[in-house]
């Protein structure tokens, strides 16, 4: 580690910066909040600890530390009784409140029975949890959005993914204003890039054509994929909703797209996608479900192909910019809001910023190489070699045509 | 893990005062070339816009998003037009 930014002989240097030693304060999405109400304890590790989440009794909700305060037991391997959570070691029993409200053996629960208890949101079908290394309430204004469609018969059910990485979060933060990515990494095709950070919020509106030659020409008779529109904010340091059309010949497609994590530790993080689709009887009957589960699918290739760069690429506290990327290191000023003490947000760090980019170059130069990725194909299927694209994981959703099942 | 400044800044062009031509609103902008704008508000900036202040939500979970000040953008592309804002890349073929 050195403190320059260039060494010997004008060799920049790579500053890898150390991970925070603590977690970012804010709302977390533990995922559906359907899947924790089964009756059973939930391990959950996040935050650098192992949770418990269990639905008690009347139906909330819980989130507490898993470890029992009197001999250590791991509450999320107990058993549901009534509005508790029971330890399978001696049986002590914890409401949702933190409070140990009963020890079937002893006379009195003792002085300090207490644990931590997490504040939840349990909001159109998905479970959050607040974090704040200082112990405080969520404050007004970081409410999480309610998304409406969630909660609508017109829009299909959350098709939810999660997967670890194994990498500090913020990689993945970091991709909210990295829009060369988005063609080398992910195969779409950005023509228009904006960022606006305020506040707590930090978002990316985009908008892109389709890639031909990322995917099968489109099936005669169905029409095709003319690109998308996205406007995509992160809420906090962790939760972001992506309003996203999909424009095809004649028709839009509206689906709200969440890319969402929590910390396990310093080192990796839960990643999580969702998806809903707003039903279109041009879709037909099973339409949407179809168009959910193939973009669904296309979300987790996305995370993949990021996944295969986290995996070999370097923490970097120095990235050298061009002026055809993004803001990074005002994003990362934003996000530093969520690791100091709520006394010490400095002003930089929520004033709003506002970045647009000229995607003049990087529109010339992508056309380019699409058309001699689609001659490439055309000489290799006229050849008779296999035609390939550019990347056996190079799949849009521009497959996924109106019109019914494929 | 604290902020770095954005080299670029350092580098090329800084971020210069500009004011708001309907409004007065102090912001500092930047030009990296015609199409690119980098904004900076300050809290007062904020106060003043009178878009922002008549601006609606917006539909959707992230129509809180207030996307642009039109009079601001008019302001600063004249600024660049008058010359009191540099356009760092004035080539204007992009090379």
């Amino acid at each position: 580690m050195t403190t320059t930014d260039t060494g010997h002989d004008g060799v920049r240097t790579i500053e890898t910066g150390a991970v925070p030693a603590r977690f970012a304060r804010g709302w977390h999405c533990l995922g559906l909040s359907e899947r924790f109400r089964d009756g059973r304890p939930h391990t959950v590790h996040a935050f650098g600890s192992k949770l418990v989440v269990f639905q008690s009794g009347d139906g909330r909700l819980n989130v507490l530390d898993a470890y029992c305060r009197h001999m250590g037991g791991d509450l999320s391997q107990g058993t549901v009784k009534g509005d508790e959570i029971a330890c399978p070691f001696h049986d002590w029993r914890w409401g949702g409140d933190g409070r140990c409200k009963k020890i079937p053996y002893a006379r009195r629960v003792p002085l300090r029975a207490r644990t931590a208890a997490w504040t939840t949101l349990d909001q159109d079908g998905l479970l959050f949890v607040w974090n704040d290394p200082e112990g405080n309430p969520p404050p007004d204004g970081v409410a999480i959005p309610r998304i409406e469609g969630a909660a609508s018969d017109g829009w299909t059910d959350w098709r939810w993914n999660e997967t670890v990485v194994h990498t500090n979060c913020r990689e993945v933060v970091d991709n909210v204003v990295d829009m060369a990515h988005f063609f080398y990494v992910h195969y779409s095709f950005p023509t228009y890039f904006k960022n606006v950070f305020e506040g707590h919020t930090a978002t990316q509106i985009m908008k892109g054509l389709s890639r031909p030659d990322a995917r099968p020409p489109s099936k005669k008779g169905r029409p095709g994929m003319l690109g998308n529109t996205s406007v995509a904010t992160y809420h906090g340091p962790s939760f972001m909703i992506d309003d996203l059309t999909y424009h095809y010949e004649g028709m839009d497609l509206d689906c709200v797209l969440i890319n969402c994590h929590y910390p396990v530790d310093a080192n990796s993080f839960v990643l999580q996608s969702g998806i809903i689709v707003e039903r279109d009887e041009r879709l037909g009957a099973a339409g949407a479900e179809e168009m959910a589960a193939r973009l669904s699918d296309f979300i987790l290739r996305g995370f993949e192909q990021d996944v295969r760069i986290w995996k070999n690429k370097t923490r970097i506290d120095n990235p050298l910019l061009c002026e055809e990327d993004g803001p990074v290191y005002q994003l990362r000023r934003w996000y530093e809001q969520f690791y100091v003490d709520a006394a010490d947000v400095r002003p930089e760090m929520v004033e709003r910023f506002e970045f647009e980019l000229d995607t003049t170059r990087p529109v010339e130069a992508w056309k380019k190489e699409v058309e001699e990725n689609l001659a490439r194909r055309a000489a290799a299927a006229a050849g008779g070699a296999s035609p390939g694209t550019v990347s056996r994981d190079a799949v849009s959703p521009g497959e996924v045509s109106p019109g019914g099942a494929a | 893990m604290t902020a770095r400044p954005d080299e670029r800044l350092l580098d090329g062009e800084p971020m210069r005062p500009v004011r708001c031509r309907a409004c007065g609103a102090a912001v500092q902008a930047r030009k990296a070339s015609w199409q690119q704008t980098s904004i900076q508000w300050s809290a007062e900036a904020m106060a003043a816009c009178l878009e922002r202040r008549a601006a609606a939500a917006g539909g959707g979970p992230n129509g809180g998003c207030f996307p642009a000040c039109e009079a601001l953008r008019a302001s600063i592309v004249q600024a660049a037009l008058d010359g009191e804002l540099p356009v760092a890349d004035d080539g204007g073929d992009g090379s």
